[in-house]
């Protein structure tokens, strides 16, 4: 039984009236690489910031590595690498001294710090821009950036939001790489995408979340026999469950 | 005709549309934006901007009566007679000045407006791919960047011109054309205004120059603000007198300056010299439509062929790591003891803050403020009076004590200037990164003291250095020196403890522009609170001086009483309010 990563349970997350979580379920286990899919607005984000610590759960369970991330949070947090949707870095620090920074706040060796970054600004083609502030950065050298201080601490716990957005074929590539080879070093791997083709491809187990719920927790062969209509590619059962008949008409207008 | 074809026909009109229907449709926009953010606008921001604006108009008739009523009376015979000075000169060179300053302004002013409309508002792409003409574009951004300071000058230049006008009794043809004149020139200057930013973001990236910009303009308003104390301090040094005054603006009555014609037709016009008005202000009419027209197809023509977004200067790259970040602390060796997450933040903030001008803008101003009340000091010796007057000894003796410390109290009150920012804002300046420290395991005790100490340290660096020029000023011994020292230590890091609660109480990491980080109630209640902590924390360490005179005691005694009195004080100041606000630490960045 390989071991649970990432544990939720029952985890809801109402804003006043409004419910942007209720009741999400799930567990990532090591070694695996989760993907969660869900329509703009559908919970995915606050889901994700609630697993990393960044958003306070109304109510529900959430174990990152085996601690609690309410009542264990440094411990949860030390395992855990988390790259946001938009990368907010800070600016005025250069690449380099960006990645120091966050090795120091995970309190890393000094020596292992300066090896890890410079292995990982070479490994993410930044090492030429490594003493340019974060601010003359392109959106995909910050998204490399963000990723690069994820990995710093080599977490055994990697959270991604919408990760390969603004990059480029060959970064991209580069980063499904690297998230296949940290699951297969035992790591738990979970990535939210808006990218059908890579969740089918990259991921061993996709949640779908829709208005806040989790509708369909599984493996691709678990999902088609979820889908009643027997549809078979992501795409297909995707907007099956969560209701695609208004793209159509989108398509209709557009023709 | 189906959707798609009315579609295409409605882009082909769009396509078709004229330069001024296409600016119009622009500028309805921006008015539709203006209205927009006033009809959401909470209810008391809408009674402050109504109100603002009857302020200003009121100020506008203000300006208008008292003009009339002040040019009446310095043309009559009476005022001529018992002032013996000839105002004619100054009086006919009002409108040049008014022009003057209303094209100098509106040059400047309009360059921050079009550094943002044209490189930082992101809408120049979106508008350029329409089929909206370029230069409907380019003369709606102009448009946009002069009017708001156009209706500014207006309120306060148009009022006075009318006042000179009316008490002159000039003819009926003088009041338009003022108007028409201040247009005209508003849109020279802006359209000279675009190539200035053009030319600057050619050597600077948009932003930079918008961080030097605002650097700029926070140290010429915090000097502008400080005009009467310097003036009253150093005028007296300066030759100034009302004649040599009134030489000046004659000789910028002279004809050889093209921004000397409006003002000179306007006025000769107004006294029925037509030919010399007419010649005069249509030569400015025209020279203002030429650089206008010249300025926009320019300022299009670098911006479309890309010219004016490349920078021409590179920037120096160093291929060397940065050893920024390790020397930054070995000159001060104690903080290797820190842990080190507190050691990592410590460095962050301070290269950040020395970084990014938009924030060290919000500093400058404490130091500028000490600079000039040293200068002042300095001038004045900085000695407490001498003689024991009619008062008993001991009051005397008492009064000279605290008179000696109470000059260290500047250090303190630029200290508090310091600190009102440093560790008002010191949460809210991690703006949207805070999820970086959000995510990480680092402790809250950490983090406090790591804020704690980024705020700490320079001020009390800045209150070292004034206290011992004050102190050489006032020829302090070294145990008053050290005693000072110590009471500033304490004093500043009780004062550093509550400004720091109220910034975690008031944190605010949603904002772009940096003024914006700190404007809660929060950070008010900590600079009012700080305002009364400030002198009973520093009485606490002088006033047992004083008592120990007073009772005849040994000086030590008083020394002693001081440190513990103030010392505790001071202490519990830096961490009660602290610990209060621990738990909501942990709360920020998640709501």
């Amino acid at each position: 039984m390989p071991e649970n990563l990432i544990e939720t349970r029952d985890l809801i997350k109402r804003y006043g009236d409004k419910v942007a979580v209720n009741k999400v379920s799930f567990d990532v286990h090591a070694g695996e690489v989760f993907g969660f899919l869900g329509p703009n607005g559908a919970g995915k984000t606050t889901t994700l910031k609630m697993i990393v610590g960044l958003l306070q759960p109304t109510s529900g369970m959430v174990k990152v590595a085996g601690y609690d991330v309410q009542t264990q949070s440094r411990l949860a947090k030390a395992s855990c690498g988390y790259v946001p949707d938009t990368p907010n870095l800070y600016a005025k620090l250069t690449g380099r001294e960006l990645l120091r920074f966050v090795a120091d706040l995970y309190d890393l060796d000094h020596n292992q710090a300066v090896r890890r970054a410079d292995e990982l600004l070479r490994m993410f083609e930044l090492a030429l821009a490594a003493e340019d502030t974060v601010d003359s950065y392109s959106h995909g050298m910050q998204q490399k950036t963000s990723l690069a201080a994820a990995l710093m601490h080599d977490p055994r716990v990697l959270v991604l939001d919408e990760p390969t957005v603004g990059l480029d074929p060959k970064s991209a590539r580069l980063i499904k790489d690297i998230l296949r080879q940290l699951a297969d070093r035992g790591a738990a791997v979970m990535l939210s995408t808006h990218i059908l083709e890579i969740a089918e491809r990259m991921c061993d187990r996709i949640g779908i979340i829709d208005r806040g719920e989790l509708i369909a927790v599984g493996t691709m062969d678990e999902l088609r026999t979820l889908d009643k209509t027997g549809q078979t590619s992501l795409e297909d059962i995707f907007l099956s469950l969560t209701g695609g008949a208004e793209e159509t008409e989108i398509a209709d207008v557009l023709k | 005709m189906n959707i798609n074809s009315s579609l295409i026909h409605a882009s082909n009109n769009a396509a078709a549309a004229s330069i001024l229907s296409s600016v119009w449709k622009l500028l309805r926009l921006r008015l539709q934006i203006t209205y927009n953010s006033f009809r959401r606008a909470k209810l008391r921001n809408k009674i402050r901007i109504i109100l603002v604006w009857i302020l200003l108009l009121g100020f506008a008739y203000f300006i208008l009566s008292a003009s009339r009523w002040l040019l009446s009376l310095v043309q009559s015979p009476e005022f001529a007679q018992y002032a013996d000075v000839d105002l004619r000169g100054i009086l006919a060179s009002i409108p040049t000045l008014t022009l003057t300053a209303l094209f100098v302004g509106t040059v400047l002013t309009s360059f921050g407006v079009l550094l943002q409309a044209m490189y930082l508002s992101g809408d120049m792409d979106f508008l350029l791919a329409t089929p909206v003409p370029i230069r409907a574009v380019f003369v709606a951004k102009l448009l946009q960047a002069v009017l708001p300071n156009f209706a500014l000058f207006s309120l306060f230049g148009i009022p006075m011109l009318f006042g000179l006008g009316i008490s002159n009794s000039y003819s009926f043809s003088y009041y338009p054309l003022v108007i028409l004149l201040m247009i005209f020139l508003a849109l020279a200057a802006s359209g000279l205004s675009s190539l200035l930013v053009m030319l600057v973001v050619r050597i600077l990236p948009p932003r930079r120059a918008a961080e030097i910009l605002g650097l700029v303009g926070a140290m010429f308003a915090f000097l502008c603000s400080q005009t009467g104390n310097l003036a009253n301090s150093f005028g007296r040094d300066i030759n100034f007198s009302g004649t040599r005054l009134a030489g000046l603006l004659v000789l910028s009555n002279t004809r050889w300056l093209p921004l000397n014609w409006a003002g000179q037709g306007l006025v000769a016009l107004g006294e029925g010299h037509w030919l010399t008005g007419i010649l005069l202000v249509g030569a400015t009419l025209g020279f203002s439509s030429i650089v206008f027209w010249f300025a926009l197809i320019t300022a299009q023509r670098l911006y479309y062929s890309g010219w004016a977004g490349m920078q021409v200067v590179a920037r120096k790259k160093s291929k060397q790591p940065s050893r920024t970040t390790r020397t930054t602390t070995t000159s001060v060796g104690f903080v290797y003891l820190l842990p080190k997450p507190v050691l990592a933040i410590l460095q962050k903030d301070f290269l950040t803050l020395r970084r990014d001008l938009r924030s060290l803008s919000q500093l400058i101003s404490p130091i500028i403020f000490g600079v000039i009340y040293t200068l002042l000091l300095l001038r004045r010796s900085g000695q407490p009076p001498t003689g024991l007057g009619e008062a008993p000894g001991w009051f005397m003796n008492s009064f000279r004590i605290v008179l000696a410390y109470g000059n260290i109290g500047m250090s303190l009150f630029v200290g508090w200037m310091l600190l009102s920012r440093l560790a008002g804002m010191g949460f809210s300046h991690e703006g949207r990164n805070y999820w970086m420290l959000k995510v990480s395991p680092i402790r809250v005790w950490h983090l406090l003291a790591s804020k704690f100490l980024v705020a700490y340290l320079p001020t009390l660096g800045l209150g070292f250095i004034f206290l011992t020029v004050i102190s050489i000023l006032q020829g302090l011994s070294i145990l008053e020196f050290v005693y000072s020292f110590i009471a500033i230590v304490m004093c500043l890091a009780g004062m550093a403890g509550i400004l720091l609660s109220f910034g975690v109480a008031g944190a605010n990491f949603n904002w772009e522009d940096p003024r914006r980080m700190n404007s809660g109630m929060m950070g008010c209640f900590g600079q009012i609170l700080t305002i009364i902590y400030l002198p009973i924390s520093f009485g606490l360490f002088i006033a047992p001086l004083g008592f120990a005179q007073f009772l005849e005691l040994p000086l030590i005694y008083g020394y002693l009483a001081g440190l513990m009195l103030g010392s505790v004080f001071a202490a519990g100041s830096a961490f009660i309010p602290l610990w209060l606000v621990r738990r909501r630490v942990e709360q920020l960045g998640g709501e």
